[in-house]
């Protein structure tokens, strides 16, 4: 170390040069760090939909779902399969270990896949990937204004199918635009039931002539005087009355044209989604997906130069809006987050110039931080981590950190040029200075690194959350090690001055170069350390009462996960019942969207219903999310924040009957649903084979545990509640007739549900043909008994008198984890210890409900992960330990200095403990970060003492003096670098922009703890260091 | 040594107070009370009566909510409840309507005064042929009143007795033969009433069951009805394809409501059944039913408020505790 700071000093020019490279180097990361709003918390999971027109739960499972999770079981780094078969969809999550590359994952499942497409039957759907992205992934939202009003739904969705779209995914970063609200143009062949009779030809017989009359050919080419022609044949449908002159059949000569059938109409698709706007009208919209690891606010930028684009390709009067744009929270992120670190870093210059009194030194420490941040860049451009609220936010954290080994190092040089002999070269006076205290910084910063260790231990979205974090930190203060080992001394070297000649040889407390606060403190200070040391005891008691009050205070924190980012924008999200149709769930959409437009501030309102293309969303039509558009913030009546603003609304949205309603963010909602986790502390999950035992299972379960003491908030997982009409065809009875079960399924899919019947091409736009029988012919249960089925002897018998008919309440949809049907019964645990109630509630089942062969019960939930992270943090928190430990041993050489200086960390924590309730804050992760970060300033500030202490003491200065010498000497440094901590962190503490709500309880409990810890570091320690000292053999014998 | 001893103690306390607070901090556990708390908050807005209403598996609804919400109610009473069956069949020229005419001599046919769709009346000349017998000539007349439907003779053809001459068609008067499926069968009967309909663009015309055959087609297993239509405007072309709704029940019912007003809860027909601004389920036993109606046996009594219309909003509301857990996923 010593060799290192002569080198430096020896080689000024080299070690500017190379430290000006460095920091352009990082400044060049820094411009090619991606900017996102928070760490990405999306598991590593490809989703494979699967889009099956018609098909009910049951049958999803049975034929899609299946057969895709089968393919995927034994996947390397699979760590659980998790599906959802719902009316006409099949999802299923592949959850890969974290960390997996998603590229090599979407591989895997891909050739998998293959596999899959084989199994399932023809025409029951393809299984498709998700898009490459995450749930952080969809960056803008726009819907398709018409100011003309000439354009019909229909139409607009088209352009937003066939225009908007693909001009869109043509944007680098861009891997996907999904499309919903409006009609899908489709060619609807309606069918009229008695025509069919009267012709005499079957829905059958009409889907097989369309199909056979709408196809174009190759035939290679024709050779004609050395000339190639190629030969083509068309023959395709291209429009309206190419459909309605298809010949259906030819009866002496006369053709029956499908017209005489079948109305043709151009028509909307079946829907399973809707976009509402306003309460009053419908919209089309768009979403725009973010390709997977790239850059939101470039990808955004780029979107909206094209949107522009689009805007003039569009038709007169439509235009694209966008009404939700994640670049907005990226700036206010970052800018949170920036602004906080530049108002700290001036903070932190203010103090230096008032502390060391002279611009020089100030300047020689303030440099460290631009160091230090853009060494941390080039580290995060390595690590592939994002610039976000969390990564930057660490940083702001880190200001007044990364300067304390600097500030240490050139207080320390500031007293040796004051000190030594005129006639010594100030590059020897320097040295010295750099070399007595190289070691105590080294070891120091060392420790504040290890401090973080436990949270890179973190796993799943708390690891995910503040991983960036403590990598930053880490960085930053290994930036700013180098910068007070070599950049330091070289600085102090070149710019600061030896007072003019004037030796001073006072050892006395107050060093006649100080600034005038420091003057001012010691004054204040002195007595006190001087009454503390002569009164041990009474130090002792004042940690002891402080300690007291910790403990008291420590019971009554409230404790929360991790606060909700604010993100600035509100979605409220309604769920309706699940048997609800999507009309009914429009029109009782509208109604709250009126409701909430009378709130002044909110200038529209944007709603999705259900889903549209599938990729992003998998809701069912029970399910709406509106998004409330807000005017600026300074047109806001009585309210100032985001969740004051939803107070507002949920007032006036007030109670909705049938409607459950809550408040969420668009990320937020995105990665909860990619998470799928439960929410509770306790999930039974109930496995087994047949949904009425699952049902009745669970129910018993259920009600086992509400008996056990301690249960909460027991529910069962709502599994049906979709109705039903089965058809279940009789067998003896179509026998009679000869009719095969087929035949009479075709007659049900075909007339009521609709068959595609091939597609017309117009132009490259292409749009199905669907016959379907007449809807007053299929809309009811009596229409649909009526049906006529025909027999192969030409009779045509009504369906009634073929199958069974039936309502019922079917499964409103079928979840599966591992390749096996389970429901969940949930409970929260009040009043008790969860372990306890897992064993007493597992006795207790075992013995009440006996559950039949193939049926069994495992037990997570929240409890299990929290036991997971117990389990690490009890084996990473004593290695830390263990760690520090040695490390100030092997630093000090002394196990009593290495416990006087550990028991500066109660003290910091009290201090953190008594700040968190104070603020009424909650005990939180962040909070538990800030305890973290305490730890090791706190850590730091006992080792510049003790070293001290030390020092004066091998010196031959009598212990009790030295105590009170020690302390007063290093008031400057401790004060100082406590202080820049605590001021580098206010702006955190104050600020109120987007994202502050996470860094807050952090920055509460560093400041709040590096109160009481200087306090103590200053009082205490002194006072009790005589017990703890290692003091020489000739001074022990006096 | 002792004093050592006592310091490790007191030093070991801080890794214990440390692991307290950092589990504390990071454990998901105390996160779900908070979460829990939020979302209560969020999601039910208590109003003291909604709260009430959830127990008693009743909903109270303001007035003001009914316009908003689309609500409607009407008193219960009785009404006449008609049963249809729907039966498609075809429009056929009634056999006793058709005479044929034959030329009763063979001859040369002299002279043809009426072509195919011409009308014409009994006795009515319709052709004159020479007879080959006394080589004079005799005129063909048609026997009833009627269309000629088909024309056979061309002039100087040679016919014989066994020759076709005319056909005319009593158009007047057609039949309408419906099939009865095996299901209706048991419900139809001559003398039910029956709405004919073509189709788009014909009329629809109330006439009565005629006579049901009593032989079942071996075929097609249908029975058969026949309606007898007055077609002055030879309106009903044989041939012409009909639907028939016959009306093969007509029941006074004491208690008649719209389908529209009976929603399903738990697989049971139930009626919301309004008091003031309380609203309460009631399950119902339906007797008969048709497309629009049900009769009501037993549940609603008359006199009785009950909704007719989104009665969904308030079953939603009363099972508004079961679908708030996992929205979806």
């Amino acid at each position: 170390m010593n060799r290192w700071i002569d080198i430096s000093l020896n080689n000024p020019l080299l070690v500017l040069t190379l430290a000006v490279l460095l920091m352009a180097a990082g400044y060049f990361s820094y411009r090619q760090l991606p900017v996102d709003a928070f760490p990405d918390v999306s598991p590593s999971l490809v989703q494979v939909f699967t889009e099956t027109e018609g098909l009910a739960p049951e049958e999803i499972e049975k034929y899609v779902t299946f057969p895709v999770e089968a393919a995927m079981n034994g996947l390397p780094g699979v760590e659980k399969i998790r599906s959802v078969s719902n009316f006409g969809l099949s999802v299923v999550n592949i959850y890969f270990r974290d960390g997996t590359d998603i590229y090599f994952a979407r591989q895997l499942v891909n050739e998998r896949l293959q596999e899959a497409r084989e199994q399932i039957p023809e025409g029951f759907g393809d299984p498709q990937m998700g898009p490459i992205s995450t749930g952080m992934g969809l960056i803008l939202f726009y819907y398709l204004e018409d100011t003309t009003g000439r354009y019909s739904l229909t139409e607009l969705r088209t352009l937003q199918d066939w225009l908007v779209k693909y001009q869109l995914q043509t944007v680098p970063g861009v891997t996907e635009v999904l499309g919903i609200g409006g009609w899908e143009k489709q060619f609807q062949v309606v069918v009229r039931p008695e025509e069919l009779l009267r012709y005499d030809v079957t829905l059958d017989r009409i889907i097989r002539k369309i199909r056979s009359n709408n196809l174009n050919v190759g035939a290679q080419f024709l050779e004609k005087n050395s000339e190639e022609f190629i030969v083509r044949s068309v023959g395709l449908v291209t429009r309206k009355e190419d459909l309605e002159n298809i010949v259906i059949k030819e009866h002496n000569g006369t053709p029956v044209y499908l017209a005489q059938l079948a109305d043709i109409r151009v028509g909307g698709a079946v829907r399973r989604g809707v976009q509402t706007m306003d309460g009053v009208r419908e919209v089309v919209s768009g979403m725009v997906v973010k390709l997977y690891g790239t850059n939101s606010s470039t990808v955004i930028g780029r979107v909206e130069a094209k949107m522009r684009e689009i805007n003039k390709a569009l038709p007169e009067g439509v235009r694209l809006v966008p009404y939700y744009q994640q670049k907005e929270l990226v700036e206010a992120a970052v800018n949170t987050v920036v602004r906080a670190l530049l108002q700290g870093i001036v903070l932190v210059s203010v103090v230096l110039v008032l502390f060391m009194g002279s611009v020089m030194p100030s300047v020689v420490v303030a440099v460290s931080i631009p160091f230090s941040i853009l060494f941390a860049m080039i580290g995060m451009r390595f690590l592939g981590l994002s610039v976000n609220l969390m990564s930057f936010g660490g940083l702001a954290i880190a200001i007044g950190m990364m300067v304390d080994g600097t500030i240490v190092m050139v207080d320390n040089i500031d007293r040796m040029l004051r000190e030594a002999p005129p006639d010594m070269l100030k590059k020897e006076v320097v040295a010295r200075a750099a070399r007595e205290v190289v070691r105590p910084i080294l070891f120091a910063i060392t420790i504040i690194i290890v401090v973080f260790l436990p949270l890179f231990t973190l796993q799943g979205v708390e690891g995910k959350t503040f991983r960036p974090l403590a990598y930053t930190v880490a960085l930053a203060m290994l930036g700013s090690l180098l910068f007070a080992v070599t950049m330091a001394p070289v600085l102090s070297l070149l710019l600061m001055r030896r007072p003019g000649g004037k030796y001073s040889d006072a050892k006395g407390p107050v060093q006649p170069g100080e600034s005038r606060i420091v003057k001012t403190l010691h004054g204040l200070f002195v007595p006190f350390i001087r009454y503390f040391v002569r009164h041990r005891l009474l130090a002792v008691m004042l940690a002891l009462v402080l300690l007291g009050v910790g403990m008291l205070v420590y019971p009554r924190l409230g404790s929360e996960f991790t606060p909700a980012l604010q993100e600035g924008t509100i979605i409220l999200r309604l769920t309706m019942a699940p048997s609800i149709s999507l009309k009914e769930s429009t029109r009782i959409t509208r109604i709250v969207e009126r409701r909430v437009l009378k709130v002044p501030e909110v200038e529209h309102v944007v709603t999705r219903i259900g889903r549209g293309e599938v990729g992003a969303h998998t809701d069912p039509i029970n399910s709406a999310e509106m998004y409330i558009l807000l005017k600026p913030r300074d047109a806001w009546e009585g309210v100032a924040t985001q969740q004051e603003m939803e107070e507002k609304i949920r007032r006036a949205v007030g109670e909705v009957p049938g409607v459950l309603t809550n408040f969420t963010q668009p990320i937020q909602m995105t990665v909860d649903e990619l998470l799928e986790g439960v929410r509770a502390e306790l999930a039974i999950k109930l496995f087994g084979e047949d949904l009425a035992v699952l049902k009745e299972k669970a129910g018993e379960i259920a009600a086992v545990i509400r008996r056990v003491r301690g249960a909460a908030d027991v529910q069962v997982d709502q599994v049906s509640g979709t109705p039903q009409l089965l058809i279940r065809v009789d067998r003896q009875r179509i026998a009679r007739y000869g009719i095969n079960v087929e035949d009479v399924q075709r007659v049900v899919r075909a007339a009521i549900g609709g068959e595609k019947a091939g597609e017309l091409f117009e132009g490259i736009r292409r749009f199905d043909i669907l016959v379907r029988y007449r809807q007053q012919d299929r809309a009811d249960v009596a229409d649909i008994r009526r049906l006529l089925v025909a027999a192969p002897g030409g009779a045509r018998v009504p369906l009634a008198q073929l199958a069974e008919i039936r309502e019922l309440t079917g499964p409103r949809q079928i979840t599966r984890e591992n390749s096996q049907r389970f429901i969940t019964i949930q409970s929260n645990v009040v009043d008790r210890d969860i372990g306890s109630f897992v064993e007493e509630g597992q006795r207790a089942i075992e013995a009440a409900v006996a559950l039949p062969p193939g049926y069994f019960v495992t037990w997570g939930g929240q409890f299990r992960l929290q036991q997971e992270a117990n389990k690490r943090l009890s084996l990473v928190i004593p290695v830390t330990l263990l760690l520090i430990f040695l490390l100030l041993y092997s630093s000090f050489g002394s196990v009593r200095n290495t416990f006087l200086i550990l028991l500066n960390i109660p003290l910091a924590l009290v201090g953190g403990v008594i700040a968190l309730w104070l603020s009424g804050q909650n005990l939180s992760v962040p909070a538990s970060v800030g305890f973290i970060a305490l730890f090791g300033i706190a850590l730091e500030n006992g080792m510049v003492l003790v070293t001290y202490l030390n020092q004066l003491v091998r010196q031959g200065v009598p212990v009790d003096e030295a105590s009170v010498r020690g302390a007063s000497l290093r008031l400057r440094p401790v004060l100082m670098t406590a202080v820049t901590t605590a001021l580098g962190l206010i702006p955190l503490l104050l600020a109120t922009g987007t994202g502050s709500e996470v860094q807050r309880p952090l920055a509460t409990v560093v400041t709040g703890g590096l109160a009481t810890s200087t306090l103590l570091t200053l009082l205490v320690i002194p006072a009790i260091y005589k017990w703890f000292a290692a003091i020489p053999e000739h001074q022990r014998e006096k | 040594m002792r004093r050592f001893c006592k310091e490790i103690l007191r030093t070991f306390l801080m890794p214990v107070f440390m692991v307290v607070i950092l589990l504390g901090g990071c454990s998901p556990l105390s996160e779900k009370e908070d979460h829990d708390a939020g979302r209560e908050h969020d999601e039910v807005l208590e109003h003291e009566h909604m709260h009430e209403a959830q127990r008693g598996d009743t909903v109270v609804l303001p007035d003001s909510l009914l316009k908003e919400f689309g609500i409607r109610t009407a008193v219960a009473g009785p009404g006449i409840l008609k049963g249809y069956a729907y039966l498609p069949g075809e429009v056929v020229i009634p056999s006793s309507a058709l005479a044929h005419v034959h030329p009763r001599f063979p001859g040369i046919v002299k002279e043809v005064f009426r072509q195919t769709g011409d009308r014409v009346h009994a006795g009515e000349t319709l052709a004159v042929i020479e007879s080959n017998v006394s080589l004079t000539d005799y005129p063909v007349r048609s026997r009833i009143d009627g269309v000629v439907t088909e024309m056979h003779l061309v002039k100087g053809e040679m016919v014989d007795e066994k020759d076709h001459g005319f056909l005319v068609a009593d158009l007047s008067r057609v039949w309408v033969y419906l099939k009865i499926y095996q299901k209706d069968l048991p419900y139809v009967r001559e003398g039910q009433g029956v709405l004919l309909s073509a189709g788009e663009g014909f009329p629809v015309v109330a006439e009565r069951i005629d006579y049901i055959s009593p032989l079942i087609d071996a075929f097609t297993r249908t029975g058969q009805a026949r309606i007898v239509l007055q077609n002055e405007d030879y309106r009903w072309m044989p041939g012409l394809f009909v639907s028939g709704k016959v009306e093969v029940r007509r029941k006074r019912v004491d208690v008649l409501i719209p389908r529209s007003a009976v929603e399903r809860l738990e697989d049971m027909p139930v009626v919301f059944i309004r008091r003031g601004d309380r609203y309460f389920p009631r399950m119902i036993t339906i007797g008969l039913e048709n497309d629009e109606y049900v009769e009501v046996l037993e549940g609603v009594a008359p006199g009785e408020e009950y909704v007719t219309e989104h009665g969904f909003v308030l079953k939603a509301e009363l099972q508004k505790g079961l679908f708030g857990e996992g929205h979806a996923h």
